[in-house]
């Protein structure tokens, strides 16, 4: 790989301290998914557990990326997942969050994204359907380093 | 020593649990102290707060917090070096945040406010000069904008919205509501005393208000809203984002009429 190439896409290795230690105090999270599916294709979003709800649209890797991700980010929440770099027909999920906003009438969206630079796009997908709504909702995004830090959060 | 600090605390978690006006008053070197970290206690009318919340509403970094605490401790533990607490927080570390929606439409409106304050020096000099039709007129206007703009429509939002998420027996919102009512009674007196054509009496409650308000609005701005920030979950965010709406909705095209008012005593 070239020094230019895709961040998103860079080879990379990182080293844990301890790889055979339990994951936490009690060594198992307990998984905090309330619904199915996840996929932002798949869901219907007018789907009863997203009326009135707190939805965190979450990128695909960030999950993986951050440990804590059920008990910090997901408890409580609907989710919907997508990869704004890979997927195709995205305009239908402009379409989707906007349902969300106006006939959904989600209570709060929350953005998580990694943050090499293409996962940007999920993050101006949502503004861009949220400037297209007729309701306003608060939106916060979060940015997850490769490493599984928050790098950042803050509302938009 | 003071009569409200009855015994000398013996260590520096005592220390915190007490009520920082009895601290002050007993070591008045503390409240320069507290002065110096911009924790503005000593002017404070009220003084019920413990100094373990007044310090970690403030949000100092852990750093900050213990340097702060030794500072205290060579006050009242003076050539010792006594073991120093550390207050809870939610968030580990200082910075700035940036507010969620809903507390930055209350800042927001609080820049609309504070255009008003900032010409009342103005229209008090001309006060000053006598109550002509013009001024009473001026004043009129500026005393509906208090109670309209900045009682029922701001205030309103925080005391029937905002502060019921927090708890209403705690230290900072007495203060809060405190000065409130505090203010109210200002605007009553001067809204009085301009049916009575009392122009003495404007003056003073009108410059009495103003003081207030300006402080009032720097706490909020800079220790409340930053502190309830960091309190309220997502969820909360979204309920008042949703009510304040309401609000907005109920208030309407006032909300412009007032703007424009704000405008016109500008430009005087």
């Amino acid at each position: 790989m070239s020094a230019c190439g895709c961040p998103g896409s860079q080879t990379m290795a990182f080293k844990r301290e301890d790889s055979t230690a339990p994951a936490g105090p009690e060594g198992v999270v307990k998984s905090q998914l309330a619904q199915w599916p996840l996929q932002l294709h798949l869901i219907n979003p007018m789907a009863p557990y997203f009326q009135g709800a707190d939805v965190v649209l979450t990128a695909d890797c960030v999950a993986y990326a951050l440990g804590n991700y059920h008990n910090a980010y997901l408890k409580g929440k609907s989710i919907a997942i997508a990869c704004p770099k890979l997927d195709s027909e995205q305009e239908e999920y402009v379409e989707k969050i906007k349902t969300w906003i106006d006939e959904a009438k989600i209570n709060t969206l929350t953005v998580m994204i990694m943050q090499v630079p293409c996962c940007r796009g999920l993050l101006a997908l949502a503004k861009e359907a949220a400037s297209q709504a007729t309701r306003k909702v608060p939106i916060k995004y979060v940015i997850v380093s490769l490493q599984g830090d928050i790098l950042e959060e803050a509302w938009a | 020593m003071t009569a409200n600090l009855k015994k000398k605390p013996e260590t520096m978690t005592d220390v915190i649990g007490l009520y920082i006006k009895d601290v002050i008053d007993a070591y008045p070197a503390v409240g320069d102290i507290l002065a110096k970290a911009e924790i503005g206690c000593v002017t404070c009318s009220v003084g019920t707060c413990l100094i373990k919340d007044v310090v970690s509403i403030h949000n100092l970094t852990e750093t900050q917090e213990q340097a702060l605490f030794a500072n205290i401790a060579a006050v009242i533990f003076p050539g010792q070096t006594p073991a120093l607490p550390k207050t809870e927080r939610k968030t580990p570390t200082s910075g700035t945040q940036k507010l969620s929606p809903p507390l930055q439409a209350l800042v927001n409106e609080h820049t609309n406010i504070k255009r008003v304050l900032a010409q009342l020096p103005a229209l008090i000099e001309r006060l000053q000069k006598g109550l002509n039709p013009e001024t009473r007129q001026t004043v009129a206007e500026v005393i509906d904008f208090i109670r309209q703009y900045a009682d029922r429509f701001h205030h309103a939002k925080e005391e029937d919205i905002l502060f019921k998420y927090f708890d209403a027996g705690s230290d900072i919102l007495t203060v809060m509501m405190n000065e409130h009512e505090i203010g109210r009674h200002h605007v009553r007196t001067a809204l009085a005393a301009l049916e009575q054509g009392n122009a003495a009496l404007i003056i003073e409650h009108l410059t009495a208000y103003g003081a207030l308000l300006k402080e009032h609005i720097r706490k909020e701005d800079e220790i409340l809203y930053p502190w309830m920030n960091r309190e309220l979950t997502d969820s909360q965010v979204g309920q008042l984002f949703s009510k304040f709406n309401v609000v907005d909705e109920q208030f309407g095209a006032k909300a412009n009429t007032y703007l424009g008012m704000i405008d016109k005593l500008e430009k005087g």
